[in-house]
Formats: C-alpha cells, sequence, structure tokens
C-alpha cells in the first residue's frame, strides 16, 4: 500500500495583517532570531584572527565556543531550508573562520619545543627502531663495500669521495702528511674552528641529511642510495688510512663527531624510509592518509636529525683538534654516543601530563 | 553531495574552483576551497621578501662589526647560519602564532588547515616547513649559481640534483588536492578565506503582486540565486537594463498578463523573488527540492513499489 501523493494547487499562504498580504518565510524567521548572534561570533573571530585568543576578554573568550557551535548548527539548518545564497555562503565562511580560531594550535612555541625534545623525539625514535637498523645496515653495506674496494685499489677514493670533502687527501697521501695535517693537526684557533663548524654543518651534511629525508618521497630508493654512498665514502678513508696503518688512530679521530654525525645520517634516513614504508605499505587506509597520519614522526625524526648535525659541528670544529690523545678521543665520542642512546631509550617514558 | 548555491556560483564566478570538504570535531561538513597556485606562489614571494629584509637586518650589524674582509669567513658563515635559522623558524613561528598563516598568507588570505578538520598540530608545521628546505630552497640555491663552483667550472652532481628536487617542487601541479610534499607528510592542505560579508535578507513584507503556484512552479533554486545576485548587485544604468530585460522574461515564462510599469520592475522583480522563495523553500521541506527549471518532480514513492 502506498498513500498516494495528491496533487493541490494551492495558492502560496499570504497572512493578511492589517489588509495587505503578506508572505512569511520560514528562513526569514530563522534569520532574525539567529543573526545577532552571527555578527558577535563575527566580531570575536575578526579580533582572534587579529591579535589571537589571548586578546579577548574571559567573558568573550566563554562565549565564543557557545556561538561557534550555534553557528555550525545554523548551517546545518540553513542548509535544509533556504535558498538565500548569500546566507549559505556567509555562515558556511563564518562557520570556517570560527573553526579555525576554535581549533587552532593553543601551544606556544616555547611549550611545544619543549615537549617536542622531551616526548616527541625520543617516542619518535623508538617507534622507528626497525627503520633506524634497516638505514644503519645500508649505512653499514656501504662502509664495507667502500672499504674493500678502495683496499685493493686506491683510485676508488677519489671516486667515491667528492673533492670538496677529501680536503687534499687521497692516494697520494703519505701516512705523516695524514698523521701531522689531519688526525693530529694542531688547533687552528677559534676563528678558523667555527669556519670550519659552520662549513661543515651547512655546505655538507645539512643538504645531504635533509635530501635523505626529503627523498623518502621517492617511495625510499633515492634515500637508501644516498646512506650507501655515504658509507662508500666512510669505508673509502678508513682504507686509505689502514692502508698506511693509521686505522686506530683514524677511528678515534673519527668517533670524536662521528659518533653523533653518523647517528644524525641514520635519523634522516629512517625518517626517509618511515615516509617511504607509509607510502608503499598504506594498510587499511589510502596512501596519501596514511601518509598524513605517520608522515609527522619522520619529520621529528628529521628535526633531530638537524639538532644532532648541529652538536656534531661543535665537537668536530671545536674540540677534535683541541683533543689530541686517541684514547681520550674514543672516550669522548662513544660517551657522547652513549649520551644519544640514553636519551632517546629512557626521556620521555612517563605518562604525557 | 553538490549544493545548489556551489552551482550557481560557479556558473556567476565563471572559473571552477576546486572545493573539498573537511568535517568538523562537531561533525558537520564544511566546504573549503583549496588555494590556487598563484596565490600560493605570490605568498611565498611575500614571505621571501620578508625573510631577505630580516636576514638583511641582521647581517649589516654583523658584518659592519666583524669587517666585510677582515674576518670574512666568520661573518659568512655566522651569515649562512642565521639565515637558516631565521628562515626556518620564520614559518613555523608564524604558522603557530597565527594559526596556520604566514604574513604572506595572511595578505593573500591563504590559511594552512588540517586536511582531516582537526586541530592544527605544531608537529606538523614543523613537518611542512622543513621539507620546504628541500622543495624551495636547496634546488634554488644552486639554480642560483648555475651549479657552478668555485673554481669555475659546472658541477654536474650539484645541477641533477637541483632538477631533481624541482620534481618535488612541482607536486602541487600534479594532485589533485594541490599539496606539495610538505602537505603530503603533515596531513595539510592550503585554503583561500577570503571574509564574506552577511547582506540584508531581499525578502519582501507587502505584496502588490500575487503569483500563482503554477506561475511559480516555472523556476528552480538555481534561478532563484541569479536572480538574487542580479538584485543584490549596486544600482546604474547597466544593472537597470539587465533587470528590465529578466523581467520581460519571466513575464513571458510565467505568462503575466498585465504589463509590469518599468518603475516598478525592481519591485516587481523582488516580489516575484520573495514568493519564489517562499515557494520553493516549502517545497523543499517537503522533501520536493527543484534544483533548476528543467527537473522534474520526483514522486515521493516508487510507483512500482507494490
Amino acid at each position: 500500500m502506498t498513500p498516494s501523493v495528491p496533487q493541490i494547487d494551492l495558492p502560496i499562504p499570504h497572512t493578511s495583517i492589517a489588509g495587505k498580504p503578506e508572505l512569511v518565510l520560514k528562513s526569514s524567521q530563522f534569520r532574525k532570531g539567529r543573526e545577532e548572534g552571527w555578527l558577535e561570533l563575527e566580531r570575536l573571530v575578526a579580533v582572534v584572527e587579529r591579535q589571537g585568543v589571548r586578546s579577548l576578554t574571559l567573558d568573550e573568550l566563554q562565549r565564543l565556543p557557545i556561538l561557534y557551535r550555534a553557528a555550525l548548527s545554523s548551517l546545518s539548518v540553513a542548509r535544509t531550508i533556504a535558498l538565500d545564497r548569500n546566507l549559505l555562503l556567509y555562515l558556511e565562511n563564518l562557520a570556517l573562520r570560527a573553526f579555525l580560531a576554535v581549533y587552532g594550535p593553543r601551544v606556544s612555541a616555547l611549550t611545544g619545543l619543549r615537549e617536542f625534545f622531551r616526548r616527541d623525539l625520543p617516542h619518535a625514535v623508538r617507534t622507528a627502531r626497525w627503520h633506524i637498523l634497516i638505514a644503519a645496515l645500508a649505512l653499514l653495506v656501504g662502509t664495507l663495500a667502500g672499504l674493500m674496494l678502495t683496499l685493493q685499489d686506491e683510485a676508488w677514493f677519489s671516486a667515491f669521495v667528492p673533492s670538496g670533502l677529501s680536503g687534499a687527501r687521497g692516494p697520494a697521501s703519505t701516512r705523516a702528511d695524514l698523521l701531522n695535517k689531519e688526525i693530529f693537526a694542531p688547533w687552528p684557533g677559534a676563528v678558523e674552528a667555527f669556519g670550519v663548524f659552520a662549513n661543515v654543518l651547512f655546505s655538507h651534511n645539512s643538504l645531504i641529511g635533509i635530501m635523505t629525508f626529503g627523498l623518502g618521497l621517492a617511495v625510499g630508493i633515492p634515500t637508501i642510495m644516498l646512506t650507501i654512498y655515504q658509507g662508500l665514502t666512510l669505508g673509502a678513508f678508513i682504507a686509505l688510512h689502514y692502508n698506511r696503518d693509521l686505522t686506530i688512530e683514524f677511528l678515534g679521530w673519527l668517533s670524536i663527531h662521528g659518533a653523533t654525525e653518523l647517528s644524525a645520517l641514520i635519523m634522516f634516513a629512517a625518517g626517509g624510509l618511515v615516509i617511504a614504508e607509509k607510502i608503499l605499505f598504506p594498510g587499511l587506509y589510502s596512501r596519501v592518509e596514511n601518509l598524513a597520519m605517520h608522515g609527522r614522526l619522520a619529520a621529528q625524526m628529521a628535526v633531530g636529525g638537524i639538532l644532532m648535525l648541529f652538536v656534531a659541528a661543535i665537537l668536530e670544529g671545536g674540540f677534535r683538534q683541541l683533543v689530541q690523545s686517541t684514547p681520550l678521543r674514543f672516550a669522548i665520542g662513544f660517551g657522547i654516543g652513549a649520551l644519544w642512546l640514553a636519551y632517546f631509550c629512557l626521556s620521555g617514558r612517563t605518562e604525557r601530563r | 553531495m553538490t549544493l545548489v548555491h556551489e552551482r550557481t556560483s560557479q556558473f556567476l564566478e565563471g572559473g571552477r574552483q576546486e572545493r573539498r570538504q573537511i568535517v568538523t570535531p562537531e561533525g558537520v561538513p564544511i566546504t573549503v576551497s583549496l588555494a590556487d597556485h598563484g596565490a600560493r606562489v605570490t605568498a611565498f614571494v611575500i614571505d621571501l621578501f620578508i625573510w631577505l629584509l630580516l636576514t638583511l637586518a641582521i647581517y649589516i650589524p654583523i658584518f659592519s662589526v666583524v669587517g666585510y674582509t677582515g674576518g670574512n669567513r666568520i661573518a659568512v658563515s655566522i651569515a649562512l647560519f642565521i639565515g637558516f635559522i631565521v628562515r626556518n623558524m620564520y614559518f613555523v613561528y608564524f604558522e603557530l602564532a597565527w594559526r596556520g598563516a604566514t604574513p604572506g598568507k595572511r595578505l593573500v588570505g591563504l590559511r594552512v588547515i588540517d586536511r582531516s578538520g582537526g586541530p592544527l598540530q605544531p608537529s606538523a608545521v614543523i613537518a611542512r616547513n622543513l621539507t620546504r628546505e628541500v622543495e624551495a630552497f636547496i634546488p634554488f640555491g644552486i639554480l642560483m649559481t648555475w651549479g657552478k663552483t668555485a673554481q669555475g667550472f659546472v658541477d654536474w652532481e650539484q645541477l641533477s640534483i637541483a632538477l631533481w628536487l624541482l620534481f618535488f617542487s612541482a607536486l602541487p601541479l600534479i594532485n589533485r588536492d594541490r599539496m606539495r610534499g610538505g602537505d603530503l607528510i603533515a596531513g595539510t592542505m592550503l585554503i583561500s578565506l577570503p571574509k564574506r560579508a552577511l547582506l540584508s535578507d531581499l525578502v519582501e513584507k507587502t505584496a502588490k503582486f500575487i503569483f500563482t503556484e503554477q506561475q511559480l512552479r516555472a523556476y528552480g533554486a538555481f534561478e532563484l540565486q541569479v536572480l538574487e545576485e542580479l538584485l543584490r548587485r549596486p544600482d546604474s544604468a547597466d544593472s537597470t537594463r539587465v533587470l528590465n530585460e529578466v523581467c520581460e522574461k519571466i513575464c513571458r515564462k510565467i505568462e503575466w498578463a498585465t504589463p509590469v510599469p518599468p518603475n516598478d520592475t525592481a519591485m516587481f522583480l523582488r516580489e516575484f523573488y520573495t514568493a519564489e522563495r517562499a515557494f520553493l523553500e516549502r517545497e523543499q521541506l517537503y522533501g520536493k527540492a527543484r534544483e533548476d527549471k528543467f527537473s522534474k518532480p520526483k514522486p515521493l514513492v516508487d510507483p512500482n513499489s507494490d
């Protein structure tokens, strides 16, 4: 049984007041009742947009979410009962602006930074432990390959190490050269040390690091390739020194900043791999959705990587040539490495406030 | 769900604006329009300019203290370092403090929002700005020197890196939501957010002209909203001419017998608008929404169901 739909041609309902016919529109009545609230909300939102939430008085602060929810409900109702285009557009715009004012980021930059280093960063590193392992393996594979190839034929050294990085070191260097000009070169003084600091930080490492991270977007292949390439360079250096019987001294010289610097590169690479994994294996979600959910984790690792490069550059520029004893260098290098490990493993494990 | 007023906007404003929906935590969908490429580039250029001024403001005292020639290396190092910190902190700071807008974005009327409709997280802001280094600053930096090394020969390695990275800079051009790499990673998107004013209601109280339902059935919501837009235009010779034409067309369509005197055209149209809107809104409440003049009344129940 279906009820039949009567087709009745009725005149439009006119209510007559004082003899004059008058149309009553539900949408007009609706607007009249709520207009004041919308305009008040618009005023508050404009203040927030210009001067921030803090400039509202306590009263206004309490009104804001109430007016916002009222505007959202008005929008929902207006969509079903009103055909006034200006009204609909206005309400959509107002609701969106109010939404952004109410749900804006509410952490100050300082609190955000503190929370980031106390909890978010160590947590991100712990979450990405498998990616870190893979990145470390890639670096290790590169190092071994660079070591083996350069041991057989030192010509590989110039192929693996860009001229800017080798700094006059190469197959032609003698043992004495390396000892005096590199490993136990005298401390050049603060001016030169700072120059090295900035150069190392900005011309090479951060570029490679951020690229390793960012290219995770290309499903991680460039990330792995760049990491292996870093290993090749490292391996070539080790081989060069091994052939001149300087392995221990070189490793000591390297460890003082290398423990931090190589960890930073691994962090960047692991961040890139997190991105790649989320694109390749989206699971239940679409690739873009999945990336959005986990991309922040990856970015946190990259910020951590930059922090570590920073520390490494200070160590390299400032302290490396100040400490002239190999055992002490090992002690400092591994001591700092252990500190990083402790920080990432232990920090921020308690519940969030 | 395409809303009628969006179709009207597309018709009136010409070019198709890309729109997306976000759902607020209260469960209400809100339509947002994506920022277009021109606006994004403009905002970025403004921000770059401000960044440059800021950096210069810091450089000049440093260079004048350290001296440009003597401690050249230190000065350059400090300058590079400060440039790096300032350009990264600039974007992060403003997108946090100004709720998703840098000065450039604010001038152009753009906002960064969370794609799923949640609050904009600090980690998302950091993520989307860190990748800017890869997408813009590194390739531009390399291309600025055309990959020339200090010795003057072309560094093909650097050039190929730059070209490879420029592919990522072009990401917003090749995806539907115009997201750049940083937006993809952070789960954000850039929308344009102009301010709209609430104009007065066009509904006319007194009714001099009376229309029958048969006459009002001639049109739908789309035509109603185009008429609304015409009535909202400021008075001018041109708008009067258009209104006269529209009035004539409507009279012909609804077979209005008595000719409308020229002085009453605006009045007639406003009353027609009011009556038409009252009719269409009532029909819509009864579940018989008419989208435009071509839409047939849909039977409420399928006649073949029993």
